[in-house]
C-alpha cells in the first residue's frame, strides 16, 4: 500500500475516520493507492495514523505556576543522616517517639529535613511542621485554598516587630517569656493582633497570661466575656476570678461541698479534710472525675476558702488521696511546682494517678518547667521503676522532652534488661521511649545496656540514637 | 552462636538444597564477599540478569536473598554460610552497605530457623553435606537423547510459527472490526474486548502481543480522558505494525527481525544470548540509575535495572537494562541493584536496532556505592529526546528510552508536573506517580539528570541540583 498523505492530511482526513470508525467515515480512498487487493488500506492506515501520533511532540502548557520562594534560614540535615532518618521514620511498627524526639532536635539545632525528602517522610513533616521550619511548614499548607498568600517566613529570633509572623508555638513561647520579662508589654502585643487569631491561637495565647497574672490584665480579660470560643471564655472567667473580679466561681462551690472539714487530734487539734466522691464514681473513673472537677478552681481560692495557705492546705488533706490528687491537678496547671513536690510527698503514687486522669496536657509550662514536673512525679519510684509502657508513653507525650538527667539515672541505674520481665523484654515500644527522652550525656550508658536485649528489638532505639548524636555533632549539615 | 557445618545441615530445607549450594562454593562466583558488625554478604551471579545479593546474620543465621527462589533458605543463602563455616573462602571486611541496613530494620526478630535446638528431633532425611559429595547419576550427555530432543525443539518451532500465523489471521479481523467501530467505541468496552483476543494470541503462542493487548486497558485508563481515543489508535497501529513486520520476518533486516520476533514473544535464553558469537559485548563501568518494579497481570514481577555506561569508548550502547521476573509470591519488590550502584562488568546485548536489553556476563567487581555524578552528555532536554525520534524511526515499536538532560527544569501546570527545556521551549510531562516526589524540584534552579520516556509520560530517575541529588526510590 502506499498512502498519499502529509502530516496535515493525516489529521483532517485520515483521523476522523479512526475515531468514528470507517463504516460511518470512510478513509478517502483518493489517499490510498492498494498494492494488496486483499486490503483495504484501512489497518495500515492505522499503523500510520499511530506512528505519526507516536512521532509528534507533546505539547508544552502556554503557563507554568511560579512558585514561592520560601526564606529558610535553617541548615539542612547532613547527606549521611538522610536516609538512617527516612528508614526510621517509615519502619513498620515504630512508635511515635522516635519522631517526636526527632521533631525536637530538628528545632532546637535549628535544622530542618532536606527538601526532597520531604514527600517521603510526609507523615512526620505533617505532624511536627512547626518544629521543622518554614520550608517543611509549606510543605504542609500546599494543598490549601490559601496556600499561595501564607507567609512562612520563620525568623531565628523573635521582637516585637516580627513576632507575629512566627509560627503559632513560636508565637506563645515567645510571649511567655515576655510575660516573665514585661508583663503588660506581652499583653499589648496579643491585643494587637487578638481579631484577627483563630480560636486555638486566641485560646493558647490566652493562656501566657496565667504567667504573672495581675489586676492590669482584668480589662482585657473582662472583653473576652463574650468570646465566640466557649473555652476562650473559660479561661477569661477563670483568670478573672482568680483576680476576684468575676464573680463567684461556680466550680469551686461545687468542689467544697464536697470537701468535709473535720478536727483530729488529741493535745493539738488539726484540721483535716477529706475529699467525699460521688458514689458512682469509683477507682479508675475516681482520678477523671477529680480532674474535672477541679479543672477550673484555683489553689488560692481553695486554699482561701478554709482560709489556709497553700501550704497548710496540703498539709491539711495529707491523709486523703483523692483531694491530694486534686492539689497536684492545681498545681500541675497553674505551674506551682513548689507545691506539686509538697503535695507528691504524701502522694507518691501521682504518676500512675494523673495517668489513670486522662490528663493530657501541661498547659504553658516551659521544657524545663516540664522537665522538674516529670523529676518530682517519678522521684518517688527510683527504688522500684515502672516499666509498663502505657506509662512511659504517657509520660513523654505530656512532657515532650528530654528526661531529666535524675530521672534518666534512676532508669538506667535499675539495669533494664534485668529489670524488665521476660515476657515485656521483648517490648521494643519501650525502649524507643527510654531512648527517645535519653539525654545526650547518657546515651552512651544506654547504648551499653541495649546491648543486652534481642538485636531486633533495638534496632530502633539504636538507630535513633545514633541519628540524633548526628545531628549534634555532625558539621555537614548545608 | 557462629555458623558450623552441623547448623547449616539443620537449616537446609532439602538435600537437593545443600547440593545446588556445593556448586556455589567457588569465590570466582561471588563478586562481592564480605563481612562487618557480626554480618557476611555478597552477590552471587545466578540465572537472572541482575546477581543476587545475600546477607547473612552470624548470630542467629538470619539470612535475606533477593533470588525468587521459594525454598528457605536458598542455595545462595546456604552457599554463603557455608564458606563462612568452613572458612576456606576470605571475606573482605567493610562498612556494611545500605542495603544490608535496609534489612536490618526491616527484620521483624531472629529467623525462625534459628530457633532450632540440637535437642528437637531431628527429621528422618535431615540433609547432609557429606552426601553432596558424591557425583550426580546421569551426568554424562546422551549424544541419541540429545538429538531426539533437537528434533522435537524443531518440531515444536514449527509447529508454534504455524499457530502465530493462525493467530494474527484472527487478529487482522479483530482489528478491522475495531477500525470500523472506530477508537471511541473501541475506548468504551477496552477491557472487554481485548480480553478476548488477547486469550486468542495467547492460545495462538504470540504472547508478546497477547501482552500488549493485556495491559492495553489499564494504558488507556491512566491518561485523561480526550487523549484515551488516540492513545488507542497509537497502541492498535503498532499492534497492525509488529504483526505485519513479523510476517516478512525473513526479509526484514536482521536486526529488525531479531526485534519482531522479540515482539511477538520469542524469547532468546541466557544460554543461546551468551553462545551468540555476534552478539554485542561491551565492557565497562555502568551505574544503576533506576530500579523500576511492576507487577504483570501473569502473576510475575517485572523487575528492569537501568544501568548508564560510565566508561568506554563512543559508539558503544550508553544504556542497557537487564530485565528479571520474579514470582509475586516471592514479595521480592526490586531486584538486587540499588540506585547508585556501580558495576564493573561486561554485558551482552540482545539483538535489536536499538539495544538496549542486556545480560550480565561478567561482574569483575561486586557493586558499590559510589557518590560521583552521572557522566551525562552535555545536551539540553529536546535534543535528546531528538535520539528518541530517531530511534523510534528505525524501530516503530520501540518502548521505554532514556532521555538525558542538562539545565532543564521541573515546573508546574495545575496539578500536573513537566520537566522543562526554557531554550527549546519543549516540556516532557512527568509520570503522575511522581507528581508528589518529584514537587520539591520545582522549587529548585536548573536541574540535569536522566529519565525514561515511554511515549506518553517521563519518569525522572535522576537529578543533580543545586541542593544534591534527587532520586526517584
Amino acid at each position: 500500500m502506499v498512502a498519499l498523505v502529509n502530516w496535515t492530511t493525516l489529521h483532517t482526513k485520515v483521523l476522523p475516520s479512526l475515531l468514528a470508525g470507517t463504516s460511518r467515515h470512510p478513509l478517502p480512498g483518493e489517499l490510498i493507492r492498494i498494492s494488496d487487493p486483499s486490503s483495504d488500506g484501512a489497518l495500515e492506515m492505522l499503523s500510520l495514523m499511530g506512528q505519526a501520533l507516536r512521532l509528534e511532540r507533546p505539547l508544552t502548557p502556554d503557563s507554568f505556576i511560579v512558585e514561592l520562594e520560601i526564606k529558610d534560614e535553617r541548615k539542612i540535615l547532613a547527606d549521611g543522616l538522610r536516609r538512617p532518618l527516612i528508614r526510621l521514620l517509615t519502619a513498620k511498627n515504630a512508635t511515635e517517639h522516635p519522631a517526636r524526639a526527632l521533631a525536637r532536635a530538628f528545632d532546637r539545632l535549628r535544622l530542618r529535613p532536606h527538601p526532597f525528602d520531604l514527600p517521603l517522610i510526609d507523615a512526620f513533616v505533617r505532624s511536627n511542621a512547626e518544629r521543622l521550619g518554614p520550608t517543611a511548614q509549606h510543605w504542609v499548607d500546599r494543598q490549601k485554598p490559601d496556600a499561595g498568600t501564607q507567609s512562612h517566613f520563620d525568623p531565628e529570633l523573635l521582637d516585637e516587630s516580627n513576632w507575629a509572623q512566627a509560627t503559632l508555638s513560636r508565637r506563645v513561647a515567645y510571649l511567655e517569656q515576655r510575660r516573665r520579662e514585661d508583663a503588660d508589654a506581652a499583653r499589648v502585643l496579643v491585643e494587637s493582633t487578638w481579631a484577627h487569631e483563630d480560636a486555638d491561637a486566641r485560646f493558647r495565647l490566652l493562656q501566657v497570661f496565667q504567667t504573672r497574672l495581675s489586676t492590669a490584665d482584668q480589662s482585657f480579660l473582662s472583653t473576652l466575656e463574650k468570646d465566640r470560643a466557649p473555652r476562650v471564655r473559660a479561661l477569661a472567667m477563670k483568670f478573672l476570678a482568680r483576680l476576684g473580679a468575676g464573680g463567684e466561681n461556680p466550680a469551686l462551690r461545687g468542689c467544697l461541698e464536697r470537701i468535709k472539714q473535720s478536727q483530729s487530734g488529741l493535745l493539738r487539734k488539726r484540721t483535716v479534710l477529706q475529699l467525699e466522691l460521688p458514689a458512682n464514681v469509683k477507682d479508675q473513673a475516681a482520678s477523671r472525675w477529680i480532674l474535672q472537677a477541679f479543672a477550673e478552681v484555683s489553689f488560692s481560692e481553695l486554699a482561701g476558702a478554709f482560709q489556709l495557705t497553700e501550704k497548710e492546705l496540703i498539709e491539711t488533706s495529707a491523709k486523703d488521696e483523692p483531694l491530694l490528687l486534686a492539689l497536684a491537678f492545681i498545681s500541675t496547671s497553674e505551674r506551682h511546682l513548689d507545691l506539686l513536690e509538697l503535695v507528691v510527698e504524701h502522694l507518691p503514687n501521682s504518676w500512675e494517678r494523673m495517668f489513670e486522669s486522662g490528663l493530657d496536657t501541661l498547659g504553658t509550662m516551659t521544657e524545663s518547667e516540664r522537665q522538674r514536673w516529670e523529676e518530682i512525679i517519678v522521684h518517688p519510684y527510683r527504688k522500684d521503676l515502672p516499666t509498663i509502657y502505657s506509662l512511659w508513653d504517657w509520660l513523654h507525650r505530656m512532657t515532650d522532652a528530654e528526661a531529666p538527667p535524675s530521672v534518666m539515672s534512676i532508669a538506667l541505674k535499675t539495669k533494664l534488661s534485668v529489670k524488665v520481665p521476660e515476657g515485656e523484654r521483648g517490648t521494643a515500644p519501650w525502649l524507643e521511649v527510654i531512648a527517645a527522652i535519653c539525654p545526650a550525656p547518657q546515651r552512651h550508658e544506654l547504648r551499653e545496656q541495649l546491648a543486652e536485649f534481642d538485636q531486633s528489638q533495638t534496632v530502633i532505639p539504636l538507630a535513633l540514637l545514633d541519628i540524633l548524636d548526628g545531628m549534634e555533632n555532625d558539621r555537614t549539615h548545608v | 552462636m557462629s555458623l558450623n557445618l552441623e547448623r547449616i545441615e539443620a537449616l537446609a530445607p532439602d538435600q537437593a538444597s545443600l547440593a545446588s549450594a556445593r556448586k556455589l562454593l567457588k569465590p570466582s562466583k561471588w563478586p562481592t564477599l564480605a563481612e562487618g558488625e557480626g554480618l557476611v554478604w555478597g552477590e552471587c551471579q545466578g540465572s537472572g540478569a541482575t546477581p543476587y545479593r545475600v546477607v547473612v546474620n552470624e548470630a542467629d543465621a538470619g539470612y535475606k536473598c533477593t533470588c525468587p527462589s521459594r525454598k528457605f533458605p536458598c542455595k545462595h543463602s546456604l552457599a554463603l554460610m557455608w564458606m563462612r563455616a568452613d572458612r576456606s573462602t576470605s571475606f573482605a571486611a567493610a562498612p556494611v552497605p545500605d542495603w544490608v541496613k535496609d534489612w536490618l530494620s526491616r527484620r521483624r526478630g531472629t529467623s525462625s530457623a534459628a530457633s532450632k535446638t540440637e535437642d528437637e528431633d531431628q527429621p528422618k532425611s535431615r540433609p547432609s553435606i557429606r552426601l553432596t559429595e558424591m557425583p550426580e547419576a546421569g551426568a554424562d550427555a546422551d549424544p541419541k537423547a540429545e538429538q531426539r530432543a533437537a528434533a522435537a525443539r524443531e518440531r515444536n518451532r514449527l509447529e508454534r510459527e504455524a499457530a502465530v500465523l493462525a493467530g494474527l489471521e484472527d487478529l487482522d479481523t479483530w482489528l478491522s472490526d475495531q477500525v470500523q467501530h472506530g477508537m471511541a467505541s473501541f475506548v468504551a468496552q477496552t477491557a472487554q474486548v481485548c480480553r478476548t483476543i488477547g486469550q486468542r494470541l495467547v492460545d495462538a503462542k504470540a504472547s508478546g502481543l497477547a501482552g500488549r493487548l493485556d495491559a492495553l486497558p489499564t494504558r488507556l485508563f491512566t491518561l485523561q480522558g480526550p487523549a484515551r481515543p488516540a492513545a488507542a489508535i497509537r497502541e492498535l497501529g503498532q499492534i497492525h505494525l509488529i504483526s505485519q513486520a513479523y510476517r516478512r520476518v525473513p526479509v526484514l533486516p536482521e536486526l529488525l527481525a531479531a526485534d519482531a520476533k522479540q515482539a511477538m514473544g520469542w524469547s532468546v535464553t541466557r544460554e543461546a544470548l551468551l553462545s551468540d558469537p555476534d552478539a554485542l559485548r561491551v565492557d565497562a563501568k555502568w551505574r544503576v540509575f533506576a530500579v523500576i518494579s511492576e507487577a504483570q497481570p501473569d502473576r510475575l514481577r517485572r523487575v528492569e535495572t537501568w544501568l548508564w555506561r560510565q566508561s568506554g569508548a563512543n559508539g558503544m550502547p550508553q544504556c542497557a537494562v537487564l530485565i528479571d521476573f520474579v514470582p509475586i509470591s516471592t514479595g521480592a519488590a526490586v531486584g538486587g541493584y540499588l540506585v547508585g550502584d556501580q558495576i564493573d562488568a561486561e554485558l551482552i546485548f540482545y539483538r535489536s536496532t536499538i539495544p538496549l536489553r542486556a545480560q550480565i556476563t561478567t561482574l569483575k567487581r561486586g557493586a558499590e556505592q559510589i557518590n560521583e555524578p552521572l557522566t551525562l552528555p552535555d545536551e539540553t532536554l529536546i535534543v535528546s529526546y531528538g535520539k528518541y525520534e530517531r530511534a523510534l524511526a528505525q524501530l516503530p515499536w520501540l518502548g521505554t528510552f532514556p532521555v538525558t538532560f542538562r539545565s532543564a527544569s521541573a515546573r508546574r501546570h495545575g496539578e500536573q508536573l513537566y520537566l522543562h527545556d526554557d531554550e527549546g521551549e519543549f516540556s516532557l510531562p512527568l509520570h503522575t506517580s511522581q507528581t508528589t516526589h518529584a514537587l520539591p524540584l520545582a522549587s529548585v534552579g536548573p536541574i540535569d539528570g536522566i529519565g525514561l520516556w515511554n511515549g506518553y509520560d517521563f519518569t525522572l530517575a535522576w537529578a543533580e541540583t543545586e541542593l544534591g541529588r534527587w532520586l526517584r526510590s
